[in-house]
């Protein structure tokens, strides 16, 4: 027994959701890139042992490349809301509402994510517990680190001394809470055997009609088949 | 053999031949003065002034006098703006004092904010880019570690300042109060011996520490502690903690996938 090759158009046709729009991806990797670029050059002064790129004119360019890179990590939600505003605010009430299938999300988290069992998982909106926790952090610590950034920047002198070593303090804390997130979420979307398949939401803005059913139930259902089928 | 710079407020003059002798030396530009009725000036430290002489008016038992006090980096032992500065270009010195290092500086301005004495001033290049320079008196780091003393004192005309060895310096600063307190002056004190580990300047003081503008006891800043001792190291161990908990949900993960897959091997 042999198998042939197959024209594409008689194959089973593939059917796709659009996740992110253009807009939201862009701002995505803006985000993600001076994130990044933030990370990097901040910790060159954070932590002792790569102190060789803290030191003299190096230290002045990393120094200024935190500053440049802090310029695009705040146009990225500027940009968000402005080219998609409809998307901004949906994704940002749903990082606020929170409900019954969250908590849901979190009893059955480790068994779905670490065994591939299902258990009582509800379907999940546009955005399961874990992301919309995510989406929070990173909106306020976006506001604690333009604050705490800008007094380091500009108020050595204007402010008081403790206030600038708060600022200090919030920064680096804020620093911890969403590198780990980052290391969670980079896992997630290009580690994780089981979760490959959401990276590609933020490449292509689409994922497969499977995928969007089995991670994304709900918000597949209520939003974009109902809408499909008007 | 640690040294320490002797200062004496008692014989002080306030003539500022050491505000002098210290822009010479480092060849520091003029900045403007105020005139606010006394002969203090410049008002506070800055980038072109590493040590300046402070005029506090003082009253006791119905008469006032003069307080002068000469200032600048106090060279603590228990520095922390040598433990917040992420290039090492502030170091401790054997000699007995905090040096600075201009090459290494990156300008972040952390000691600026951490110096439980406000001492350290940025030298701010550009504002925009975050470019500047600490500065702040090292004891003329230059000269000390060849053997001279600081050009302030080398200058000072009423020797009311010496540089020698931390152990003369203490013993001569004791001595003169003891006879500071014969002549009257009851409340003459040492001031620098142990504050913050031992300060590498040591007043002889006239009148409570307060009276001169000093705090009366100087305290690491809680907040540098705060910083450095606990939420760093805390950002480290969360950071491994997390790694290791994604590990351990990999292997899980990967076992409970290969239980659900076949995988047709190709003939030998
Ligand atoms: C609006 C955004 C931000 C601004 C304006 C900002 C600004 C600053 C400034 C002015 C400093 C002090 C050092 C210097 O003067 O160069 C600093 C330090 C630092 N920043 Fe940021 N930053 C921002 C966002 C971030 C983000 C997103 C991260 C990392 C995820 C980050 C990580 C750090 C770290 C690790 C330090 C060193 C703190 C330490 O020494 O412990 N920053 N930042």
């Amino acid at each position: 027994m042999s198998s042939m090759a197959t024209d594409l158009q008689t194959r089973a046709r593939q059917v796709l959701v659009l996740r992110f729009t253009g807009a939201e991806r862009v701002a995505h990797w803006v985000h993600f890139v001076a994130f990044t670029v933030l990370l990097g050059t901040g910790l060159f002064i954070y932590a002792p042992f790569l102190k060789a790129f803290a030191v003299g004119e190096a230290g002045i360019a990393t120094r200024l490349a935190h500053r440049v890179a802090a310029i695009a990590f705040i146009a990225a939600p500027v940009f968000y809301l402005v080219f998609s505003p409809r998307d901004f605010f949906y994704s940002l009430k749903e990082s606020f509402t929170w409900g019954k299938d969250d908590w849901g999300w979190l009893q059955n988290a480790w068994n779905y994510y670490a065994h591939g069992k299902a258990g009582t998982m509800p379907p999940q909106g546009k955005y399961n517990a874990g992301q919309k926790f995510n989406a929070l952090t990173q909106i306020i610590t976006f506001g604690l680190f333009v604050i705490t950034g800008f007094v380091m920047w500009f108020g050595k002198g204007s402010v008081s001394p403790d206030v600038f070593m708060w600022s200090v303090v919030i920064h680096d804390l804020s620093v911890i809470a969403t590198v780990l997130l980052f290391m969670l979420h980079l896992y997630l979307v290009a580690v994780h055997p089981l979760m490959r398949e959401s990276i590609t939401a933020m490449f292509e803005g689409t994922v497969t009609e499977e995928f969007a059913k089995e991670h994304h139930g709900k918000w597949l259902a209520e939003k974009v088949y109902r809408k499909r089928d008007k | 053999m640690a040294k320490a710079m002797f200062i004496d407020t008692s014989i002080c003059i306030g003539c500022k031949g050491c505000q002098v002798a210290c822009k010479e030396w480092w060849n520091l530009a003029p900045t403007k003065t105020t005139q606010v009725g006394t002969y203090e000036n410049p008002l506070d430290l800055n980038a072109d002034n590493y040590t300046r002489i402070r005029f506090n008016e003082y009253e006791a038992s119905g008469k006032v006098r003069w307080l002068f006090l000469k200032w600048g980096c106090l060279q603590c032992t228990n520095a922390a703006c040598v433990d917040v500065c992420p290039t090492a270009a502030l170091k401790k010195n054997e000699i007995g004092f905090v040096s600075l290092e201009r090459d290494l500086c990156n300008g972040c301005g952390y000691c600026s904010q951490a110096c439980p004495f406000n001492i350290p001033r940025m030298e701010t290049i550009n504002e925009f880019t975050g470019e500047a320079k600490a500065t702040k008196c090292t004891f003329c780091q230059d000269r000390v570690t060849n053997d001279l003393t600081p050009a302030c004192v080398k200058t000072c005309p009423s020797a009311a300042l010496g540089f020698t060895d931390r152990d003369k310096v203490l013993a001569t600063a004791k001595t003169r109060v003891e006879n500071l307190k014969q002549l009257g002056y009851t409340e003459a004190r040492v001031y620098g011996e142990t504050e913050l580990g031992g300060l590498g300047r040591v007043y002889v003081l006239t009148a409570p520490a307060s009276a001169y503008g000093l705090p009366e006891k100087p305290e690491y800043p809680a907040l540098t502690n705060l910083w450095q001792n606990i939420v760093q190291p805390f950002g480290y161990v969360a950071a491994g903690l997390t790694a290791a908990g994604l590990a351990l949900n990999w292997f899980a993960t990967r076992r409970a996938q290969l239980g659900n897959v076949e995988t047709i091997k190709p003939e030998k």
